[in-house]
């Protein structure tokens, strides 16, 4: 009896909750919705966080300009946990909800999963910062607005020998697919410059303690270390070398280039430099529009996961304008002809696998802020992949 | 050298999760429950920590406040969570405990933010000393002392005083030291309340450490800790212990000689597997 009961109510329930979820599309034909997916909770909401204010920032200035096609934008927001098993759901559920592009605000992981989906069904796709190069392989709907790992990696190693001017290198690494492919293309690149590789370690996401590799790294006393990870992993690794007396030159990623990396470290960040899609000393006025607007938005900096993601919404934008229409296969046409558009990170044109050229830059921590140390700009040694 | 660098990081590791797991296993010793929200009780006790810190009380008087409030939070825990459940199954509870963890880390997200906090002045972090060779900062240190006085006294409390007996008595047979005049929810609540205190001090050591507090810092350790009480012989304390400094050790020797093969959170994970095929009780249970 008690069984029944509780199974017409289970029934009931999906029905109720079916018929909510469903009340979407029918109430939204007078706007034009982009999807949205970022980490909002877990272990990466910091990271989430920022994506979602710089997605929000766009969204807002393009509704105050008149919206899109008449019509206003909205963004359908969805928490991917920055888990990959949680992007197939995600990614159906947004391609249930009439959008006309889907963002990505999140990390290679759940994004290189969901490109394959978007693909299949034919809708726009724009991952906002996600590395691997497979995400843009996923075929001709996906598209990338800043650079894949291993072109960012070489651009590090390039660094390394001719900024820092450092012969002996280790290497701590977060052993997932951001981690992975700058390493790759940083050892890539390495042998070129000749910087010997001393040694190698690798460390879980959710690992921050690192007193076994820093004992290693005051074993292997190199030259500089190349680091990847994200803020919560930098800022935690970066003190604990610091305290434990390493002075080696530290060369990061943009995983580390956020305030909340330097307010872990502190003084301890002073000095680390690393390579990233946003330079805060630019000129460029578009540019520089959006760090100022960024931080009175969200009442902090604005680092390299805002600007990507502003950057992905305003591409989509300009697409579906120049596509006069919602129609998937127009936008796609469209944002394959994007060409020298002005955003946020600099000026975007898309190569025929969906990727981006531009000089990657470099910032270094200065009484407590990033600032410009030096621009690598060499067309050969950081040419996206085209296919 | 190096080696006895990295048995030094193990074992002060190991320090941490002992005083985590002791908790966990005198909490599975008398209720029987696998208390995974224990992890979130840590992760209170760091924010209360850097948040006391930050509002300029000092270092040891913000640890004293985190312990404090560790020590109401714990009990409360037990009284609003695990007590109107006892009479139903022990999954009922782990249910439960799993729910509060994720409850309370997103409360933690949605309160404090998701960027987590830092230290604003951290003097423990940066003043370290060379002691033949290896480095060890005061951070690293007081970890070391605070799991050995806290252990110390643990072990003096239940072995000399008449609580200590009247807990010994309550997990041994609740319905007989019930006869004896001892009350069984009297020692069920300063359990959960030392069990919790320890946690809060290991929480904000471990944010001083990482110079960063964050809601998700629990979520390791949550599941760490159930690996190593089964270890250590569940309800086991001197296994427990045993176990903890073990499996630090391994941590630390895993991250540098495994870590292109696996991720140092798994150490805890395939040693817990292993030692189930071999040795179904633990490694320092009785079998049967």
């Amino acid at each position: 009896m008690t069984k029944a009961i509780s199974r017409r109510a289970v029934v009931a329930l999906a029905a109720a909750v079916g018929t909510f979820l469903s009340m979407g599309p029918a109430a939204a034909q007078d706007t034009i919705r982009i999807g949205f997916h970022a980490p909002l909770t877990g272990p990466a909401a910091g990271d989430g966080e920022s994506a979602k204010l710089g997605a929000e920032l766009a969204v807002e200035q393009i509704n105050a300009a008149g919206g899109l096609l008449g019509k206003q934008v909205e963004l359908i927001e969805l928490d991917d946990q920055a888990k990959t098993e949680q992007a197939l759901p995600i990614a159906n559920r947004l391609a249930g909800d009439d959008v006309a592009v889907v963002i990505s605000g999140s990390y290679s992981g759940p994004t290189r999963a969901a490109a394959g989906v978007f693909q299949e069904k034919g809708i726009p796709y724009i991952s906002a910062y996600g590395v691997h190069p497979d995400i843009t392989r996923a075929g001709d709907y996906v598209f990338r607005t800043s650079f894949v790992g291993e072109v960012q990696g070489r651009a590090g190693a390039k660094l390394m020998a001719e900024n820092v001017g450092a012969k002996r290198v280790s290497i701590v690494s977060i052993n997932n697919d951001f981690g992975q492919s700058l390493v790759a293309g940083f050892k890539e690149a390495a042998a070129q410059f000749g910087i010997e590789i001393v040694n190698e370690y690798y460390y879980g996401i959710s690992d921050r303690q690192f007193g076994s590799i820093v004992a290693g790294i005051r074993r292997d006393a190199p030259d500089a270390i190349y680091a990847t990870g994200y803020f919560f992993t930098g800022g935690p690794l970066v003190s604990q070398l610091r305290s434990a007396g390493v002075t080696a030159t530290i060369v990061g990623t943009e995983g580390f280039d956020s305030q909340s990396f330097i307010d872990i470290a502190k003084q301890a960040a002073e000095g680390v430099i690393i390579t990233t899609s946003l330079d805060r000393g630019t000129d460029n006025p578009v540019m520089r529009a959006f760090i100022d607007d960024f931080e009175k938005k969200a009442g902090f900096p604005a680092d390299m996961v805002a600007a990507t993601t502003h950057t992905a919404v305003l591409v989509a934008a300009d697409a579906i304008t120049r596509a006069g229409s919602v129609d998937h296969a127009a936008i796609r046409d469209a944002l394959a002809a994007t060409k020298d558009l002005p955003v946020s990170t600099g000026v975007l044109t898309f190569n025929s696998l969906g990727e981006i050229y531009h000089e990657i830059g470099a910032q270094i921590v200065k009484d407590g802020a990033f600032t410009h140390y030096a621009t690598i700009d060499d067309p050969v040694l950081l040419a996206p992949p085209t296919e | 050298m190096f080696h006895l660098e990295l048995l030094t990081v193990g074992l002060i590791q190991g320090a941490m999760y002992a005083m985590m797991a002791l908790g966990l296993t005198l909490i599975y010793g008398l209720l029987r429950i696998l208390h995974i929200a224990h992890a979130a009780l840590f992760t209170l006790g760091a924010y209360a920590g850097v948040l006391a810190a930050n509002a300029g009380l000092g270092l040891l008087p913000a640890a004293i406040v985190a312990v404090a409030i560790g020590g109401i939070a714990g009990p409360l825990v037990y009284l609003a969570i695990y007590r109107p459940l006892l009479d139903k199954p022990p999954y009922v509870a782990l249910i439960a405990a799993i729910g509060l963890l994720i409850a309370l880390e997103d409360g933690f997200r949605l309160v404090f933010g998701p960027y987590g906090l830092s230290f604003d002045n951290n003097p423990w972090f940066i003043s370290g000393w060379m002691i033949g060779g290896i480095y060890l900062n005061a951070v690293q240190a007081a970890i070391a002392v605070t799991a050995i006085v806290s252990i110390a006294a643990f072990t003096w409390f239940s072995r000399r005083t008449r609580a200590g007996v009247a807990w010994r008595a309550t997990v041994t047979d609740p319905a007989m030291a019930r006869t004896f005049g001892v009350e069984p929810d009297r020692v069920r609540i300063l359990s959960f309340a030392i069990a919790s205190m320890l946690a809060a001090v290991a929480g904000v050591l471990i944010g001083l450490l990482n110079n960063l507090v964050e809601p998700t810092m629990g979520s390791i350790i949550a599941y760490k800790g159930l690996a190593i009480i089964v270890l250590g012989g569940l309800g086991n304390v001197p296994g427990t212990l045993v176990a903890a400094l073990l499996l630090g050790v391994a941590e630390s020797f895993g991250q540098t000689y495994l870590d292109q093969i696996l991720d140092r959170d798994a150490i805890a994970f395939l040693v817990l597997i292993v030692v189930l095929m071999v040795r179904p009780q633990g490694l320092f249970g009785k079998a049967g």
